[in-house]
């Protein structure tokens, strides 16, 4: 979950009269998981579907919500401009054919807002943006550029300087060379021409989704700001501005909308999005009786506006909360405003009566059997190595279930065993008292269509005399009193095993599993000094299906 | 008061009765034991309450070179005196009959008026009826005495002499009986009781994981709570684990980096031919992407048991329901004190037409009163397939601050009205290493998979 890192003081001062406590308070009801605090400091986790919290100007907005400051939607006040106009040439159409953006004027920036900004710009790029592919977002200094500007192509020899960089670099180098191009590069393909915004004098502003130019860099001596976003979709993009506009206009921004013209783009609008809500479902949902004013108020206090049609409830969504889908996000639009510390719980009776599931009930009265043996229970992961399931084991196999792109070396293949793990358990325990005895039931996996899982059951003996008869005697007795199950032992080969000290397990002439002394050389691979004898059975198709 | 004595004891015991301050060699002697048979006894003694040692130390003084000759020769002033008790004698023959004791005697003689000197010759004035040391120095003698058996003012006039007296420092242990000890009584006859107050060694106690103990707990407080166990592969297409969660197929979370994907594993059929067109349709109309069968047949490890649930549901359309899914699930993340790629997951569902939120936080705020903690509180939170979202917050005593664990919501209509289901289903889940971790007071969440039997052997089956 992305983190945004706020200042008491900071929001003090925007919300007026607050307390400290008050916002500590207050913040985890609006969904934000306090991190850490460190005196005016405050980091706050947001869920991924509240972008517009990824700074302290969005935060706000839902804090005088509650606070009951300022409440109902909040709206976008656009002035219209013919001053800034972007033409949109027919060539973006197959690469990244949409655009939008808005003009930010006569504002303070400080660092800590340009610290903010960055990170909001890198959420939204990461979320709703997709990694830069549906949309990705430029802002740039106003006072460098000239307008009108366009949305075009260039071939890739072209040079500009890049962000972070003092001399000019072409398209192909930034792709080659920045970070941010070898990372997104990739969303251009192979095509010769790749998305760019000129100025009127023909310098770069951007090349999206990569990079801005160097001379458009918002600094804190910046007044007015020119923000782009591009993208595949038109929606996508709105919703991406929209974000960024509520923040700014929250800035203390005048924002003004720019004439966009060429192919389906369109000057943005940002008009309230309307929804209709029955005050049933949300009685219903809550298991409260709350009256349609109460409704109303509470969706308010979560910034969202609100009047009575009758017994209906229409609400406007300002655009920036893309994130209401429909109805049931009202809902807990207004549980949220309704304050969920007021809900108090009940305890209804159940109508449905509860049941274990037969396959957990029959291994546990595996677990309880061994338990009564002298058996200690092991856990060990399903997601294991081939070093512990093979080579340790001297096994094989060519129907490897492998997870890709694991962080951990630790974890990369599916088990089609319990034994090794437990034998890996026992290479961990060589200076504890002995004997040692360990069982594990549990999920093993193999291919089938496309995979099959089943539960098998392993144990195994460590001490100076583990033998052959000690083990068998063991699995014998536990099969046959826990669930009458007389198993044979029959002449077999395994490479884990010593030749000559191993059996297969069959039961009703069926091979269950295996049996057997440990090999010596297996033994001393696990450095362990007292001999050892293990089972493996499967329990799928014998006690349960 | 009754108490079982081993034969050691019992001699030890009756021996000081008999004679109340023994050194370990006198017990020996009297009760006839080996060196280490009293050494023993005396401990047991000891740990009992019954017995004390007392260590003191004593003096034993012996005569030394000047002391021996005075012992054999009389006193350095005697012996002057004893030559002028007839006749005056002159210095010199006085110093040649001495020699070195003549100083000191002259000394000594002058100093107590029992001589004077009138021009070279030396005569008697007095002679005294006894010298102060000589006592002490007879009762020496030739022996080593304690100096508790000596006069003290006798012994100072000594101990002043240079080479009279040699000390010995002599560390001595007693043992005597406690006031406890003095009222038991001790029986001679011999019988078969043992002492049953004695330690004895422990052994290794056979036990179910302690994590199975927390599972089997909460699987217990479900099934009492109403709700039935389903299980289901840990291994599920890619269409039940996100798809029909509704989790768009570009989301960051579907990516390789948070799920693990099987190499080369695609699932042929993945759910009835209506299932996957409608829930196609609402992922292009909500999220307004381009939805890839192909996607949703991969197969991955799951990332929720909630998977299991909304097959479960979608197979059987029940009207009313409680059934929950726990087991194993699977995150691609770096293993840390914190995190593990594969821990256990439970989640329940309740499916009926009046179901509310408000029940479903009673039905959690009971389950956590059944595991201990009653300190709860509900935040908002957010879940991709669930709506309203809450979670639940636990105060810790111990770590002093309010812990995040099970997740609650409303399963969203993009998620049941695709599947047919019609009823609202309110969910609720989470992790059970955290609430184990809670149990057994442990920091580290890999302590449950390490199987380190130190651990296993000594963990508490009770907390």
């Amino acid at each position: 979950m992305p983190i945004v890192e706020l200042s008491y003081s900071r929001l003090q001062k925007l919300l007026g009269k607050t307390t400290k406590k008050q916002i500590a308070d207050l913040l985890p009801f609006l969904g934000l998981d306090i991190e850490s605090e460190e005196d005016d400091l405050i980091r706050v986790e947001y869920s991924p579907n509240r972008p517009d919290y990824s700074t302290d100007f969005g935060i706000i907005l839902g804090l005088e919500g509650l606070l009951g400051i300022k409440t109902g939607a909040v709206r976008l006040n656009i002035k219209k401009s013919n001053n800034y106009a972007i033409n949109v040439e027919s060539t973006v159409s197959k690469i990244r054919p949409y655009v939008t953006g808005i003009i930010a004027q006569n504002a303070q920036i400080d660092d800590n807002f340009i610290k903010q900004l960055i990170a909001m710009q890198e959420d939204l790029h990461f979320g709703i943006g997709r990694r830069r592919k549906k949309s990705s977002i430029g802002i740039h200094d106003l006072d460098k550029i000239s307008f009108p500007l366009t949305y075009t192509t260039t071939k890739r020899d072209h040079q500009f300087i890049p962000l972070n960089s003092n001399k000019k670099l072409s398209i192909s180098e930034i792709l080659e060379s920045t970070d941010v191009g070898k990372n997104y590069g990739f969303l251009l393909g192979n095509s010769a021409k790749v998305p760019i915004i000129f100025d009127s004098k023909n310098q770069t502003v951007s090349f999206p989704p990569i990079i801005n130019a160097a001379e458009t860099t918002v600094t804190t001596k910046t007044k007015n700001l020119f923000v782009e976003v591009t993208g595949i979709n038109k929606s996508d993009i709105e919703d991406m501005l929209s974000i960024v506009a509520t923040v700014l206009q929250t800035a203390g921004f005048r924002i003004v909308s720019p004439k966009i013209f060429g192919g389906k783009n369109t000057s943005p609008k940002f008009e309230l999005k309307k929804m209709v809500i029955d005050s049933d479902l949300i009685n219903q949902t809550l298991g409260l009786k709350l009256n349609n004013s109460k409704i109303v108020s509470s969706l308010k206090k979560s910034r969202l506006d609100a009047t009575l049609k009758g017994k209906k409830i229409i609400c406007g969504i300002p655009p920036h909360r893309f994130d209401i889908f429909g109805p049931m996000d009202l809902v807990e639009e207004v549980v949220l405003g309704y304050g969920i510390q007021n809900l108090e719980p009940i305890l209804s009776p159940s109508q449905t009566l509860g049941q274990i599931n037969p396959i957990s009930l029959q291994l546990k009265s595996v677990s309880l059997i061994m338990i009564g043996l002298g058996f200690t229970e092991a856990l060990n992961s399903s997601l294991t190595s081939k070093k512990i399931l093979y080579n340790m084991t001297n096994r094989e196999s060519n129907e490897i279930i492998s997870v890709l792109d694991s962080k951990s070396q630790e974890h990369t293949i599916l088990r089609d065993s319990i034994l090794p793990g437990l034998l890996e358990n026992l290479s961990k325990n060589i200076h504890i008292s002995y004997p040692q005895k360990l069982f594990e039931t549990g999920t093993v996996f193999f291919q089938d269509d496309p995979i099959g899982e089943k539960i098998n059951f392993s144990g195994v003996i460590a001490h100076k005399d583990a033998t052959f008869t000690e083990i068998k005697s063991i699995l014998q007795s536990a099969l046959n009193q826990g669930f009458d199950v007389k198993i044979e032992t029959k002449t077999f080969s395994h490479p884990t095993f010593e030749e000559g000290r191993v059996a297969s397990i069959s039961y009703n002439d069926k091979i269950i599993g295996i049996i057997g002394e440990i090999n010596s050389k297996i033994i001393e691979n696990y450095k362990v000094r007292v001999p050892v004898v293990g089972f493996e059975i499967s329990l799928t198709g014998l006690i349960f299906d | 008061m009754s108490q079982v004595f081993h034969e050691i004891e019992k001699k030890i015991v009756l021996s000081l009765k008999n004679n109340p301050k023994q050194t370990p060699e006198q017990l020996q002697t009297s009760t006839d034991l080996s060196p280490d048979q009293i050494r023993r006894g005396i401990e047991w003694l000891k740990l009992k309450g019954l017995a004390i040692v007392k260590e003191s130390q004593t003096i034993n003084l012996s005569l030394g070179k000047n002391g021996l000759e005075s012992f054999h020769k009389g006193l350095p002033e005697r012996r002057l005196l004893d030559l002028l008790k007839n006749d005056s004698k002159k210095l010199q023959d006085l110093q040649s009959e001495l020699g070195t004791v003549f100083g000191p005697a002259m000394g000594l003689a002058r100093k107590n008026n029992w001589v004077d000197t009138s021009e070279d010759k030396i005569f008697l004035k007095k002679y005294p009826s006894e010298f102060s040391g000589e006592k002490t120095l007879k009762q020496i003698g030739e022996n080593k005495i304690h100096q508790s058996e000596l006069d003290p003012a006798d012994l100072s006039d000594i101990l002043r002499r240079p080479d009279f007296l040699i000390e010995e420092i002599i560390k001595i242990k007693e043992v005597e009986l406690t006031e406890n000890a003095k009222s038991i009584e001790i029986s001679t006859n011999s019988s078969n009781a043992i002492d049953v107050e004695s330690k004895v060694p422990d052994v290794i106690v056979a036990r179910i994981h302690p994590l199975k103990d927390t599972i089997d707990e909460i699987r217990e407080i479900f099934v009492t709570l109403g709700f039935t166990e389903i299980i289901g592969n840990m291994s599920q297409p890619a269409f039940w684990n996100f798809d029909a969660l509704f989790t768009p197929q570009d989301h960051p979370a579907r990516e390789l980096q948070d799920t693990f994907y099987l190499d080369g594993l695609s699932a042929k059929k993945i759910g009835t031919s209506e299932q996957i067109r409608k829930i196609s349709e609402s992922h292009k109309k909500n999220w307004r992407y381009y939805w890839d069968i192909n996607e949703a047949r991969k197969m991955v490890l799951r990332t929720h048991t909630t998977c299991v649930t909304i097959k479960h549901l979608a197979e059987n359309k029940p009207d009313e329901a409680r059934v929950f899914s726990l087991g194993r699930v699977f995150r691609n993340e770096k293993v840390s004190y914190k995190h593990l790629v594969e821990f256990n997951q439970i989640e329940g569902i309740v499916l009926g037409k009046n179901s509310t939120l408000r029940d479903l936080m009673g039905i959690q705020r009971e389950f956590y009163r059944r595991i201990g903690l009653t300190k709860i509180k509900f935040w908002p939170t957010f879940f991709p397939y669930t709506e309203p979202s809450f979670q639940t917050m636990v105060y810790n005593d111990r770590l002093e601050k309010w812990v995040e664990l099970f997740g609650m919501g409303v399963f969203r209509p993009e998620v049941t009205k695709p599947l047919g289901i019609t009823k609202p289903v309110l969910a609720w889940g989470g992790g059970i290493e955290r609430i184990a971790m809670l149990k057994y007071g442990l920091d580290d969440v890999r302590e449950f998979y390490n199987n380190n039997l130190n651990w296993l052997r000594s963990a508490k089956k009770c907390q």
